[in-house]
């Protein structure tokens, strides 16, 4: 079977822990816990018609006290590049973040997600630059860990673009 | 492997298991293994066994520590934090280090329950503190938008009530009713200070702004403004029985200047009085000065009164809606804005009780820099020059005329606004243009020739900063330089940094009046930023009649009834087709600015349902979201449906036409006395 390294990256609270739970154990928890260091999970997923296992790498989110190891994202084929459009600066984060993956990796598939869009009226990021983002190459997805929307898709797209990536 | 030794005791106290590197990922026990190690990778008491099958973590690191073996490099290789499940679904977070030992290449992975816990407590409540803190900020921001939008909303009917108050007070009333219209004009003013007031308090305290407005160029002199706080508030002293001096040891010929600047001083100084006055018994008498005390300054106000509480609501003076027990002031702000301004200037404010009797409310202040100061008798700055035909140019005064008509260009989408500013200048003589853009003042540029600009902060097409720098950069290649001055709902000192940084020479704070609008479009080219008259208080009271409300703001005037009522009802459905469209396209930029000019269109009418509702809109616009935009608009579109049948009735004959008045340049007619 074929097997695909995906890591979740992001700043710290964006939701990353959630969205994998959500994805590999259908659950939600509404109380925020800090992730310490990596969690991996795996999952097999459908796309394209093939079966793929999806080894997930749940990565610490970034701020002053935790650093990301370049290092663990060796052997990575792709990526979902969570943030929380209720907070602007995470955007902000993410993307710089994609600048030092996209340097030691180079241009491998990955998705923006826009995590929490239960709370779409809290939103207070610029979309017109996230439509931008889309229009250069960026695929996008907005999902929520707590009801479950996009989680799947956001996966599975994943899946498929890594499966389509040039090897 | 080897009989259990002190090292096995101390690896399982550890909880850490010791492994020998072998080759291909396969690894030997060098030590008795922990439980935790058999639970998660059952490897039972094999003598070597892989575990790069078992965890892709560790897989991933052993490529880093392979390279630290071979590098023979001092010290370990550590691979972080990373979370392990049992069987039974217990996390276990781990640890590993790789290193050289006794010549062998160890790998020792340690269990780091016992820390773990308490590692993730700290950084829980260190990241909860800043998403707390985050949180924090937005809603401080998300304030400060909304009181700027009240601000903005307050101020636009006060601009149309005092240019009517000055239009009445042109004209020659019989005395009995220009007192009222007298009255009616002092009243609005007062309005716009206390709404400035709230502003200034506010958005300065919201925003943290540092030093906010400190003149350096020309630092304000407290003993002049000192004197002129005694100059100003002494009729009300008087009409209470009041004695308010100016402290006679003062030598006026040496240097008072401070940092800060005139403005705010003079407003501290009447906070402060103000304060004196509510407290003062009739009879006695409030001194007001300043004291040298070297590097700083110290102003004073000494009253008479009953001094100081002695409890703890004494350290509350000063606080935020802070207010006195027995006689409090309007609304608790007063002494707060006077503690918040000095203290953003470095300075520091207090209250004493006197020996004997009264008490004495203070402010110190930095002495000025040496080199600010001006060597001569400096002209005030600009700020104050433009303050003082408020007060000449109040109702019922002449003001002289200009000395020479000049061109105007005035751009405003508040079309009210717009023709009240022409019609006020074009009553003074002046050759007045109105248009509703910035692109058509950019096309009115040619023909106008204006010698003066005034431009819209918000406008939509270009807005009032945009329009400013089109019309620098056309200048180049003319050589003709107009003034330009910007209007603006906002005062703040960043719309002014903007307003210069675009090349405007000055900058009209509405609600203005005549004599501020007059001053500042026939000041000489060399003024620089100006605030408006600016002195400002309460708020409108609900107008219930629409006609009366009309009939005031018009001054009774049929044809400018007529002319607001008509632009108004040829304007507003295309607005609100603006905002339905906006909102279908779910476009945040368009559905603000269509919003913001409808509610100014429909806040001159006082109709508070309906301008809130357009508020609402905007501020989902502002907000990039349109969740219930569309049950919004329905009521705007009912509440205006019925704004609509009252003005049309107030209409004598149906004459919606379009005012096209104020697309043309006005001829020049002197009022009549």
């Amino acid at each position: 079977m074929i097997q695909k390294k995906a890591c979740m990256l992001g700043s710290f609270s964006v939701g990353k822990t959630s969205l994998v739970r959500r994805f590999v154990e259908s659950i939600f928890d509404e109380k925020y816990q800090t992730t310490i260091g990596v969690k991996v999970d795996k999952k097999v997923v459908q796309a394209d018609g093939e079966e793929v296992t999806l080894v997930l790498w749940d990565l610490h989110g970034e701020d002053a006290f935790q650093k990301m190891r370049m290092s663990y994202l060796r052997g990575m084929s792709g990526y979902l590049l969570v943030i929380d459009p209720t907070r602007r600066q995470t955007l902000e984060d993410a993307l710089s973040l994609q600048e030092r993956v996209q340097e030691a990796m180079g241009a491998i598939p990955s998705i923006l997600v826009l995590n929490k869009s239960d709370l779409l009226e809290e939103w207070d990021i610029d979309l017109d630059r996230v439509a931008l983002l889309e229009e250069r190459g960026q695929a996008v997805i907005r999902a929520s860990a707590k009801t479950g929307e996009g989680v799947e898709q956001g996966f599975s797209r994943l899946a498929s673009a890594m499966l389509q990536f040039p090897v | 492997m080897k009989s259990p030794s002190i090292y096995d005791a101390f690896l399982a106290q550890q909880g850490a298991a010791l492994l020998e590197f072998r080759s291909r990922g396969v690894f030997k026990p060098l030590a008795a293994l922990p439980d935790w190690f058999h639970a998660l990778w059952q490897t039972g008491r094999r003598k070597s066994f892989r575990l790069v099958e078992k965890s892709p973590f560790l897989e991933n690191f052993l490529a880093d520590a392979e390279e630290f073996w071979n590098s023979r490099a001092p010290g370990a290789a550590n691979s972080g934090n990373w979370i392990e499940r049992d069987a039974s679904g217990k996390e276990i977070p781990l640890e590993a280090s790789a290193f050289w030992l006794e010549g062998k290449r160890v790998l020792l992975v340690r269990d780091l329950s016992g820390t773990f816990a308490q590692q993730q407590q700290l950084l829980q409540t260190a990241r909860d503190s800043l998403l707390a803190h985050e949180r924090l900020i937005r809603e401080t921001q998300k304030k400060e938008i909304l009181l700027h939008c009240i601000i903005h909303d307050l101020s636009q009917p006060l601009t149309a009530m005092r240019g009517c108050f000055d239009l009445l007070l042109a004209r020659n009333l019989p005395p009995d009713i220009a007192k009222f219209v007298q009255t009616g004009h002092q009243e609005s003013q007062r309005q716009e200070q206390m709404i400035r007031g709230i502003l200034e308090a506010f958005s300065a305290d919201l925003s943290g702004q540092q030093a906010a407005g400190a003149d350096t160029a020309a630092p304000p002199d407290l003993a002049v403004c000192a004197q002129q706080a005694v100059e100003q508030f002494s009729p009300a002293f008087t009409e209470r029985g009041i004695s308010l001096v100016f402290d006679q040891s003062l030598d006026p010929h040496r240097n008072w200047r401070s940092v800060g600047d005139a403005p705010r001083i003079d407003r501290i100084f009447g906070n402060l009085l103000e304060n004196a006055l509510r407290y003062s018994p009739k009879g006695s008498t409030v001194t007001v000065g300043v004291e040298d005390c070297g590097a700083t300054l110290i102003a004073f106000v000494d009253d008479e009164g009953p001094g100081l509480p002695t409890d703890a609501s004494r350290d509350r003076v000063f606080a935020l809606f802070g207010k006195g027990k027995d006689r409090p002031g309007k609304a608790g702000l007063g002494l707060y804005f006077c503690k918040m301004t000095v203290e953003r200037w470095g300075g520091t404010i207090g209250a004493d009780n006197r020996p004997g009797a009264g008490s004495r409310f203070w402010f110190r202040l930095p002495r000025a820099p040496e080199k600010s100061v001006a060597p001569q008798e400096a002209p005030a700055p600009a700020e104050r020059v433009v303050r003082a035909p408020v007060s000449a140019g109040a109702p019922g005064e002449s003001i002289e005329p200009p000395e020479k008509a000049l061109r105007v260009l005035v751009a405003d989408d508040n079309e009210t606004i717009r023709e009240l500013a022409v019609e006020l200048l074009r009553a003074r003589g002046h050759f007045v243009t109105g248009v509703a853009d910035g692109r058509a003042a950019l096309s009115a540029m040619g023909r106008a020739k204006p010698d003066v600009v005034l431009l819209d902060h918000e406008m939509p097409q270009l807005n009032g900063v945009e329009t400013a720098r089109a019309i620098r950069e056309r200048e180049k290649s003319s050589g003709k330089r107009a003034r330009i001055i910007a209007l603006s709902g906002s005062a703040l000192a960043e719309d002014k940094r903007r307003a210069l940084d675009a090349g405007m020479d000055a900058f009209l704070a509405k609600p203005f009046d005549r004599g501020a609008l007059f001053q500042i479009v026939e000041t000489p080219a060399h003024a620089s930023i100006v605030a408006s008259s600016g002195e400002n208080a309460p708020l409108a009271e609900e107008n219930t009649d629409l006609r009366a409300h009309l009939q005031r703001i018009t001054g009774g005037s049929e044809k400018l009834l007529r002319s607001l009522i008509s632009s108004f009802l040829a304007d507003a459905p295309g607005k609100l087709a603006a905002i339905e469209r906006a909102v279908a396209r779910e476009d945040a930029d368009a559905l603000a600015a269509s919003a913001h000019s409808l509610k100014g269109a429909i806040a001159i009418f006082n109709a508070q349902r309906s301008v809130s509702a357009a508020r609402n809109l905007e501020g989902l616009g502002r907000a990039r979201h349109f969740q219930g935009a569309g049950e919004k608009v329905r009521a705007l579109k009912e509440d205006l449906a019925r704004l609509e049948r009252e003005l049309r009735a107030l209409l004598p004959q149906a004459s919606g036409r379009r005012n096209a008045r104020s697309t043309r340049t006005h001829r020049r007619t002197r009022p009549g006395r």
